[in-house]
């Protein structure tokens, strides 16, 4: 416990030092210099750190307790001022702006005491540049002469160069800037309150507020000087900013109690929305990464020996970092969570993980049907490429064996036959006949199996082929120009031959019509015809055996066939981009 | 005199059988290829009168090869042939600047006469 050992020294420290400002103020003669009521200097400055302490011993991780700390030493060291002792003095000079640069930074770092945005960082800088630098400048050309500008006389061992113009611009600046500064924080903080979330409003609120009313009054200061005010007028707005900087960690201790209480008040309001009607409930990690105060929340679901996510992904657990939800005994998931909310709010996270346990379970399964369905749609695409591919094989193995030989046969009988006469002549012509018969047969067969032109020159020419061999006229109205994937193609040509098949052998028709547009990262195939209508696709074996096919490739398949209404036949098939 | 003839498709058998009922209808047979790039250059070297052109090649489709030949002056007719049944896509036959299409089995002297320039 090294750390807390660490951190009880500092409390020491601070308690010491306390003490000695304590005396330094009593005996110093300046303390009325600026109408500050500085009695209260290490009263704030213990606040700051007994809470900051508190805070980094709870969550060590979190900077918000350590910025605390170094708030409540930055504020000892800027009261040092109203000491006599030169080098006290002039530390407390140089310093005397710290203070504030560091509560602008706590009250943008709350409540994770990190700069997590760049317009933090940004405006943090903004802080830091007029309270340290344009301080420094102005220390090394000033020479406290009169009871001027809030310094008693005072010897400074820094001086430079004595350049009274130059430390007026300095103030001026300084003050423009930080009023700047001040504004922009002002607007930053007024804007993040009213994006939070209600339970973090909760938490938010004393802190912000806080904030804000020492932010508003430490303008209002600045201003007056600027505008010159009275001494009354300032010493006024003086003391109000300074109460308002003595509530700020008492607003932060506040904060942490209220988030504490919050997250319990968050997981009973989980609770009654589990219970919620399905169309009211928000997504489960939602409602938990709300109610816990943990947006990097996330679930984690038990399938077979793995743990996977939402999406079906594998996913490691980390010790300490994630909650197991268990129902009946048996263990059906994690939460995933910061490992610094195990060690503060145990018993929330033991409260959630049992109230979401039956929702986990339900989400659980839910993942694992989506993610069956998927490799079920997958599977069923493979095994539509697969028959594919077997098609297109088949076909140039006939091609390139069957029929070739078929066809040396031809030529052989040609040859032969031109030598040949008498009956020999006619025995060879008979057999010709026989074996064109054959070969035609054969090419029908092959045609069947997979067309050759769509494989090699695409739908175009492969539409075409099918509507001139058609039994009635038809019009290709369109057809994509560019190749489509091949699986797009076949069962946009499949659906039309079977669909030219059925208008010629049952519609009566006297035209039909065939469009295949590409459009929206799908592809929508279409054959009209003028014919009877009344045709029923879950009576023909072809018809679904199309929609099968539209559906494997997660397409929609539709037929349309009012009695004498004519039919259209219609799949829309995605297809990429 | 004779007419030269170029062979170029991917199946041997075909070749030898077309090479010899061809030379015994009273064509020279002055080459063959097995593939559009060699088909292109053999009819370069030879510049044969008639080349006999497959549709399905393993390199080039038999359409482009047509189109290259047939670019150029002077150039070889081209007949395009195929085991499979390209006929219905005339247009690109006649696109291809092939003189007409051949089903293989039907090849015979007469048919490509009746193609002849």
């Amino acid at each position: 416990m090294t750390l807390r050992r660490g951190l009880w020294a500092i409390g020491l420290v601070a308690l010491i030092a306390g003490g000695i400002l304590f005396a330094i103020i009593a005996e110093s003669p300046y303390t009325d210099d600026r109408g500050q009521l500085n009695e209260l200097a290490p009263v704030i400055a213990w606040s700051f750190v007994g809470t900051g302490l508190w805070a980094w011993a709870r969550r060590p991780e979190n900077r918000t307790g350590a910025l605390m700390v170094a708030i409540g030493f930055g504020w000892m060291l800027a009261t040092l001022i109203v000491a006599q002792t030169p080098a006290l003095y002039i530390t407390g000079w140089v310093l005397y702006l710290l203070p504030y640069a560091l509560l602008i930074h706590l009250l943008l770092a709350f409540p994770s005491g990190r700069l997590e945005r760049r317009l933090d960082r940004v405006l943090v800088t903004g802080a830091y540049v007029p309270c340290l630098l344009l301080q420094a400048a102005q220390v090394v050309v000033f020479q406290p002469v009169d009871p001027c500008c809030g310094l008693a006389r005072r010897e400074n061992p820094l001086l430079i160069t004595r350049d009274d113009g130059l430390f007026d611009a300095l103030v001026l600046g300084q003050s423009v800037f930080s009023i700047l500064a001040l504004v922009a924080l002002t607007v930053v903080l007024t804007s993040r309150f009213r994006a939070a979330s209600e339970t973090q409003r909760r938490a938010l609120t004393p802190v912000l507020g806080a904030g804000v009313v020492m932010t508003v009054s430490l303008i209002l200061t600045l201003t007056a000087d600027l505008i010159l005010a009275s001494d009354d007028v300032e010493a006024i707005v003086d003391l109000i900013g300074r109460l308002a900087i003595l509530c700020v960690p008492f607003g932060f201790l506040a904060g942490l109690a209220r988030s504490r209480l919050s997250r319990a008040v968050a997981v009973s309001e989980l609770v009654e929305r589990l219970g919620a009607r399905s169309e009211q409930r928000r997504p489960l990690r939602d409602a938990l990464a709300d109610a816990l105060g943990d947006p990097s929340l996330s679930l984690a679901f038990d399938v077979g020996d793995r743990h996977v996510d939402a999406e079906g992904r594998t996913v490691a657990l980390v010790a300490g970092a994630h909650t197991p939800v268990e129902r009946e005994g048996r263990r059906v998931g994690a939460i995933v969570h910061d490992p610094a909310l195990a060690e503060e709010e145990p018993a929330a996270l033991r409260a959630a993980a049992g109230a979401v346990a039956l929702s986990l379970e339900n989400e659980r399964l839910e993942a694992e049907l989506r993610a069956r369905i998927g490799e079920l749609q997958r599977s069923r695409a493979r095994m539509v490429e697969a028959e594919d591919a077997g098609r297109r094989r088949l076909e140039r193995d006939l091609h390139d064996g069957a029929q070739q030989r078929l066809v040396a046969l031809a030529l052989t009988l040609r040859l032969a036959r031109g030598k040949a006469e008498g009956a020999l002549a006619e025995l060879l012509d008979e057999a010709a006949a026989e074996l064109q018969q054959a070969t035609n047969e054969l090419r029908e067969l092959a045609r069947g199996i997979h067309p050759a032109v769509l494989t090699d020159l695409g739908l175009g020419p492969a539409i075409g082929v099918l509507a001139s061999r058609a039994a009635v006229p038809v019009e290709v109205a369109e057809v994509p120009a560019d190749r489509l994937p091949a699986p797009v193609e076949s069962a946009a040509y499949f659906l039309v031959a079977e669909a030219l098949t059925n208008v010629s052998r049952y519609a009566s028709a006297s035209w039909a019509e065939v469009r295949i547009a590409r459009a929206n990262g799908s592809v929508t195939v279409q054959v009209s015809d003028d014919g009877v209508g009344g045709a029923d696709p879950a009576i023909g074996s072809g018809l679904r055996g199309l929609a099968d096919r539209a559906a494997a490739l997660d397409g929609s398949f539709g037929v349309w066939s009012p009695p004498g209404g004519g039919t259209t036949v219609r799949a829309v098939l995605p297809c990429g981009s | 005199m004779a007419l030269s003839v170029l062979i170029v498709d991917d199946h041997p058998t075909f070749r030898a059988s077309a090479r010899r009922l061809l030379e015994a209808e009273g064509y020279v047979v002055v080459g063959e290829a097995g593939d559009g790039v060699g088909g292109l250059a053999a009819a370069g070297v030879l510049a044969p009168d008639l080349v006999l052109l497959d549709v399905a090649l393993p390199d080039l489709d038999g359409f482009e090869v047509a189109r290259r030949l047939t670019a150029a002056p002077g150039a070889p007719a081209v007949v395009l042939t195929s085991s499979r049944d390209w006929s219905e896509i005339g247009d690109l036959v006649a696109r291809s600047g092939a003189r007409g299409f051949v089903s293989k089995d039907d090849l015979s002297g007469a048919v490509l006469a009746a193609l002849e320039p």
